[in-house]
């Protein structure tokens, strides 16, 4: 510890040259708030900013010890507009890295720009905001189920500023009914409830550092997620599936001992109380389908809630996680398109989702976010408001040709600052949403065309012997044979058909001309088609195994032929008595024994070709 | 950027899926029974190729839209 400050008071010389530059400026009064009761640390400053000098400035410097560096998760800072009782609502400033006094052993340097220049002799208000991981150290390391956690915090006194500082007060947060171990005392400094108060101390010089630790007890369950892989995969048919695999430890002090599970269940108040007992996760709303899994199965130990602003999971992990044990999981949900997706003026698309990890106020130490595009997207680019590595990727998923563009967003140490809204942007032609559906089309239609070819293919392997050959020719004669009943019940039949329309037109209107014509289309019909079935059946006959239908058809030509004299009889004797004439009634009389004569004959001809079928 | 967006949807709504894939599986299920009626009645040496890819293409293309719909009724988000 003492080589610390020996360092920083070092330090404080050596810097000496740059405080001349930065001499003007000055903090008149400076209140830091530091919450120790989560397992990030989460640090408030707020400045007052006086510059002493006559020329405005730009911008303010914030300086961080090099070693707390590494904790930092998240910086921003932020102004009011106005003063008192009309002070605005307050503005984010940008904050980056400076490289120039980086270049300062020990030391790193923010610059903070202010939204507008500060003249010689104003003053303004900025506040920074801070939040660093891994800082608080659980002492002793390892526990039982029975302790309590005890954690060390190491910090300064001193505000570390890159200012002289007139006036400053640091607040360090406990969490409710606080058990302090043990605190660096630094007059003035006082205890009240959870506040530990360090100050006010007056005129410190820049870059002055007084290290304190305070050690007390923090049973928050530290969450550390060490790797979570967000899959977001983008459907254009209504749908964004998310898919969060989750692989998380207790990052607290290390469970020594065994583990009693009855202890564990009985006594909840004074049994592993820094243990993960349970997990919030805070989905979007509208959130469906949600599933909580790991690799065995389904974990039965959830609850969801949701509203119209959210949709709240509540969760417990497989088993309770004490110091140091990990558990794998995975959650999914799928989402309404129109919540998230949109398009942009210039006929492009955008993904607009939250970042980070919706479990509430954990560490993600590497948090991938994995954002699928439908196929067919172009020219994907994105928008995330703090630095992450980006890299490229495929993924085959339902119906895929080429496979979709998958953009990969890669962020250490995130934590709930990072849960914020980013952008991926990408172009997609929505007649490429038919490829999905024609490679469906398509599939069935190989189906059929495999089906049709089997029809056409002759799997015999002996082409020659006698049953083969046999089957050939029944297949021939068969083939023959369904030739000739298609002109009989197609042809033949139709032009039947037509000579009763005919007749009923003629009962209607009277116009026998038309019916006469009927007539004669008709005989030429059957005409031709007589010989036809005369062709056929020669051909049957020349069959060598036609011999027992051979008299089958004759039979059945034969009545046919008889029933399609009859209907002609029937015909011209009906429009004969309209050329006489007659009453409808006398006409009914002479019909009636063709009539009969005609169905009894459609009947038998019915049969006949039935029991063609069955030979 | 904000202002010009408007939020994307699903080119067909979703409350008609259920009724988009019965109908359509259907409909081309009919027609593929008729096919295979047809198939296995008509002889070898008589079957018209013609008529046998104009019924399984339209079959195709019922049972295609229709299994579409059906996964994404059921929550298979193609």
């Amino acid at each position: 510890m003492a080589l610390r400050s020996a360092l920083f008071v070092a330090l404080a010389l050596q810097l000496l040259f740059l405080m001349h530059a930065t001499a003007d400026i000055l903090i008149s009064k400076a209140d830091r708030k530091v919450d120790l009761s989560g397992n990030n640390v989460r640090v408030i400053t707020n400045l007052k900013v006086e510059n002493g000098g006559s020329e405005p400035i730009g911008e303010v410097l914030h300086a961080l010890p090099l070693q707390l560096v590494r904790n930092l998760a998240f910086i921003g800072a932020s102004a009011f507009e106005g003063k008192g009782k009309n002070r605005g609502a307050p503005i984010n400033l940008p904050v980056k890295l400076t490289k120039s006094e980086a270049a300062v052993e020990g030391v790193i340097l923010f610059s903070i720009s202010l939204n507008k220049p500060l003249k010689g002799g104003e003053t303004t208000t900025v506040d920074v905001y801070s939040v660093f991981t891994h800082v608080l150290k659980p002492f002793p390391a390892e526990i039982t189920q029975s302790d309590v956690q005890l954690v060390l915090y190491y910090d300064s006194a001193y505000i570390f500023s890159a200012y002289p500082v007139k006036l400053q007060t640091t607040i360090f947060k406990l969490p409710n009914n606080p058990r302090v171990e043990s605190y660096t005392k630094v007059n003035p400094v006082k205890q009240a409830d959870t506040d530990l108060k360090y100050g006010p101390y007056e005129n410190i010089r820049a870059f002055s550092s007084l290290p304190i630790s305070i050690h007390y007890e923090n049973n928050q369950p530290f969450v550390v997620v060490e790797e979570l892989v967000r899959e977001i995969e983008i459907s254009n048919w209504g749908n964004i599936y998310v898919t969060e695999n989750y692989r998380l430890t207790h990052g607290g002090a290390k469970h020594k001992g065994g583990f009693s599970r009855l202890d564990f269940q009985a006594r909840p108040g004074a049994s592993g109380r820094a243990s993960i007992r349970g997990l919030l996760a805070r989905l979007p709303p509208r959130a469906h389908s949600v599933y909580y899994r790991d690799e065995i199965g389904n974990v039965s130990t959830s609850h969801l809630r949701n509203d119209k602003d959210k949709t709240d999971l509540q969760f417990e992990p497989r088993y309770p996680l004490l110091g140091g044990w990990r558990v794998t999981f995975t959650i999914g949900y799928g989402l309404p398109l129109q919540d998230f997706v949109f398009h942009t003026g210039d006929g492009k698309r955008f993904l607009k989702f939250p970042f980070g990890c919706p479990l509430q106020d954990v560490l993600v130490e590497n948090l991938i976010v994995k954002v699928v595009l439908p196929e067919g997207s172009k020219e994907p680019s994105f928008q995330v408001p703090f630095p992450v590595n980006k890299s490229d990727e495929v993924k085959y998923s339902y119906l895929d040709t080429v496979g979709r563009t998958v953009i990969v967003l890669t962020k250490k140490n995130a934590v709930q600052e990072h849960n914020v809204f980013f952008e991926v942007y990408f172009k997609f032609n929505t007649i490429a949403m038919l490829v999905e559906p024609l490679m469906l089309v398509i599939g069935f239609l190989l189906f059929f065309i495999a089906c049709i070819a089997y029809a056409r293919f002759d799997f015999s392997i002996s082409k020659t012997s006698a049953a083969y050959q046999a089957r050939v020719q029944r297949e021939e004669l068969m083939d023959a044979v369904q030739k000739i009943q298609n002109i009989f019940s197609f042809r033949r039949v139709n032009v039947s058909d037509k000579l009763e329309a005919s007749l009923k037109d003629l009962a209607r209107t009277g116009d026998i001309q038309s019916c006469k014509a009927a007539r004669k289309a008709a005989d030429a019909a059957l005409k031709e088609s007589a010989k036809e079935l005369q062709a056929k059946f020669q051909s049957v006959q020349s069959f060598p195994r036609s011999f027992n239908i051979i008299p089958k058809l004759e039979a059945l030509i034969a009545k046919e032929k008889e029933k399609q004299e009859k209907l002609l009889q029937k015909h011209a004797v009906v429009v004969e008595s309209y050329e006489r004439k007659l009453s409808s009634k006398e006409i009914d009389n002479r019909i009636a024994p063709h009539q009969q004569k005609i169905s009894a004959l459609k009947q038998e001809v019915d049969d006949m070709l039935e029991s063609l079928d069955d030979f | 950027m904000a202002d010009l967006a408007t939020p994307i949807f699903s080119p067909v709504s979703e409350s008609l899926y259920p009724f988009l894939s019965i109908s359509l599986l259907t409909v081309g299920l009919l027609i593929a029974a008729y096919f295979f009626i047809y198939e296995v009645t008509t002889s070898k040496l008589s079957k018209s190729l013609l008529h046998e890819l104009l019924t399984s293409s339209v079959a195709s293309f019922f049972l295609g839209f229709g299994s579409l719909f059906l996964l994404l009724w059921t929550g298979v988000y193609v």
